[in-house]
């Protein structure tokens, strides 16, 4: 249940106890279960916080772009110091203040001190005519800011680095550069942030808005990492797509199968943004391996992925994480996890053969894929937390897959189209009807 | 009041100020101690977000002669050892992998190879101007563009590191230049 929720919940106890609804033992349970932690800003304050902060910093920076010819050197780095040391002196109040300190304020603070610096950089690097592209301006300014992260746990200034961090990496995929100034480096940079989250010793959890943030984060910086390795040269720079698919899928294996502890477990799947993105990748990744042409490529991505360091990086990762998934019993992200991995199954099986032409892939991937579909029907039937639409959606696509890439007429391919419809629209109705259960009383 | 949190405060801050500080000692003991270059350039007119209006400067010397022994990838980085013509323009004679020993030279990085000759990135390519004489300088180029005197930058060289210092015609500043032709 996130903040929202918990403090609509508490408004409604006094009036449910008036009503008879609760009794005073169940509403103080209640209570002293769905505390809110008063420190953590609402989504309000960080976004009236980082307004003002935004727009005193953009000011500062427009005011610096006019480039004000008229003042000598030492002058023009004086204004762009001293809004650096006056956001400094703030911060260092708000942190002086420690938890008395409004999270509005230790939200503004932050950014402020984070516009600042990067006013500052652009200030000094205009006086000099220093060259360097915008890439590497932005790196440093996130370097020099992410301590604010740490220090005033600034979820505005850790959205900052997180969506900076992407840009940068997506900048970087770059032919010949050195892997230090490449997207590789975005995994060191999104560990920068451990202190701010998960933190030692371990902070409240994230708010849903850093949740999503960070997932697409990690899905465009990894990602690009992904796309870097797989550069190659054969008369002109090029990239091998097949290779690079793989990798974002063992990355998206990874986002799935990230630990969680057991009230991360316990949240509803919504609140685990690196579940549903990862999870549809690797569902649609499932889907197009069922096509014969596509699991080739796919087979041929492998081999070439294997011999990068990346990729067994990603594979020991994986291995960690399947370890500890194991050990909290998520049998479904698991299940969905492994599709990722069917490649590594198959080569045994199409070794030796002319190239990777073979149906081996396609065909396990379509049964894997099934057997997903149908065990999360059969879950909920067995009154366990299953996902019976998502499990009946899995197969009807499964068919209509099987059906486009046969060599049945037009007449036939359509009459089994229509069929799996009124069959997914009945099972929908069906499930509708069974989950129809009168509402359990709360105390 | 927690002292860790503080201590990563303090070493923030003055991390904030070290970065341009640095810069800031660097650039001025360039552009007091070093040696005045002078580089014939063109300078179309774009626009940073965050650092305003200024000047795209590109001398116009793109390309150097590579040793047949000398083995360069992409962005390597070399040491260039300036000469200065009778013309008084500065350009490129020769690249080494170390500092030559003696005469000006810049630390730049070299672009793609071909043949003999590599392409070399400049390390200076900004010359940041008021918004107020952008649109000014804009037509001003237009205007001169064409001319044999063409545009000059002035540079000024210390141990291998250029800090683009001035652009010129005809001997005069670039800014004094925009200046009158604005009033």
């Amino acid at each position: 249940m996130n903040t929202s929720h918990q403090r609509w919940l508490l408004e409604q106890l006094p009036q449910w106890e008036r009503d008879g609804l609760l009794t005073a033992d169940a509403a103080r349970t209640l209570r002293e279960c769905n505390a809110v932690d008063e420190s953590q800003p609402g989504l309000s304050q960080i976004v009236m916080g980082s307004l003002g902060a935004l727009l005193i910093g953009s000011g500062l920076i427009a005011v610096i772009g006019y480039n004000w010819d008229d003042f000598s050197r030492p002058v023009r780095l004086l204004f762009a110091f001293l809004p650096l040391l006056a956001t400094q002196i703030i911060s260092f109040r708000v942190l002086q203040r420690g938890d008395a300190a409004a999270a509005w304020v230790r939200e503004t603070a932050a950014l402020l001190q984070a516009l600042a610096t990067g006013a500052c950089i652009a200030l000094v690097s205009q006086i000099y005519n220093l060259g360097g592209e915008w890439p590497d301006f932005l790196f440093w300014w996130l370097l020099l800011s992410l301590p604010l992260t740490w220090v005033l746990r600034s979820h505005a200034v850790a959205i900052f680095y997180l969506i900076g961090i992407a840009i940068w990496s997506v900048d970087q995929v770059g032919y010949g550069r050195p892997w230090n100034d490449s997207s590789l480096l975005y995994p060191l940079l999104l560990l920068g942030l451990v202190p701010y989250w998960p933190g030692w010793p371990a902070k409240a959890p994230l708010s849903i808005s850093v949740r999503w943030v960070m997932t697409i984060s990690a899905i465009f910086g990894l990602c690009s990492a992904a796309v870097f390795v797989s550069a190659y040269h054969e008369n002109y720079y090029t990239y091998r797509d097949e290779t690079f698919l793989w990798l974002w899928t063992l990355t998206a294996a990874a986002l799935v199968l990230f630990p969680l502890n057991q009230v991360g477990i316990d949240e509803s799947t919504g609140r685990k943004p690196q579940v549903v993105l990862g999870s549809l990748w690797l569902l649609g990744y499932g889907v197009a391996a069922t096509f014969r042409d596509v699991s080739d490529d796919i087979l041929k991505g492998a081999s070439h992925a294997l011999k990068l360091p990346l990729c067994w990086g990603l594979l020991a990762v994986l291995l960690v994480f399947v370890l500890l998934a194991s050990t909290r019993k998520r049998w479904a992200v698991l299940a969905i996890a492994s599709i990722a991995l069917l490649p590594l199954i198959s080569f045994p099986f199409v070794e030796g053969k002319s190239g990777y032409y073979s149906t081996m892939l396609s065909w396990l991937v379509t049964l894997h894929l099934s057997l997903i579909g149908l065990t999360l029907i059969v879950l909920d039937f067995l009154g366990k937390r299953g996902a019976p639409r998502l499990g009946a959606l899995l197969l009807s696509v499964l068919i209509i897959a099987r059906m486009a890439d046969s060599h049945f007429s037009l007449l036939a391919k359509g009459l089994a189209f229509i069929v799996v419809g009124v069959a997914f629209l009945t099972f929908n109705f069906f499930m509708s009807r069974r989950h129809r259960q009168p509402a359990l009383p709360i105390a | 009041m927690k002292t860790l949190p503080l201590i990563i405060f303090a070493i923030a801050a003055i991390g904030q100020w070290a970065a341009p500080l640095s810069q800031i000692w660097t650039h001025e003991q360039t552009l007091t101690q070093g040696t005045l270059i002078k580089l014939k350039c063109s300078a179309p007119d774009p626009y940073d977000p965050l650092r305003g209006r200024y000047l795209a400067v590109r001398p116009e010397q793109r390309e150097v002669s590579v040793p047949s022994e000398m083995k360069l990838a992409s962005g390597a980085p070399v040491y260039a050892a300036l000469t200065t013509g009778t013309d008084g323009l500065a350009t490129i004679s020769s690249l080494s992998l170390t500092p030559p020993a003696t005469g000006d030279y810049i630390h730049l990085k070299t672009g793609y190879t071909y043949q003999s000759k590599a392409s070399i990135q400049w390390p200076f390519e900004r010359f940041y101007i008021n918004e107020k004489l952008a649109p000014e300088a804009d037509k001003w180029f237009a205007e001169n563009i064409r001319s044999d005197k063409g545009i000059i930058a002035e540079v000024r060289v210390l141990k291998g590191r250029a800090v683009l210092a001035d652009l010129s015609l005809d001997g005069k500043s670039f800014r004094e230049i925009l200046k009158e032709r604005v009033k």
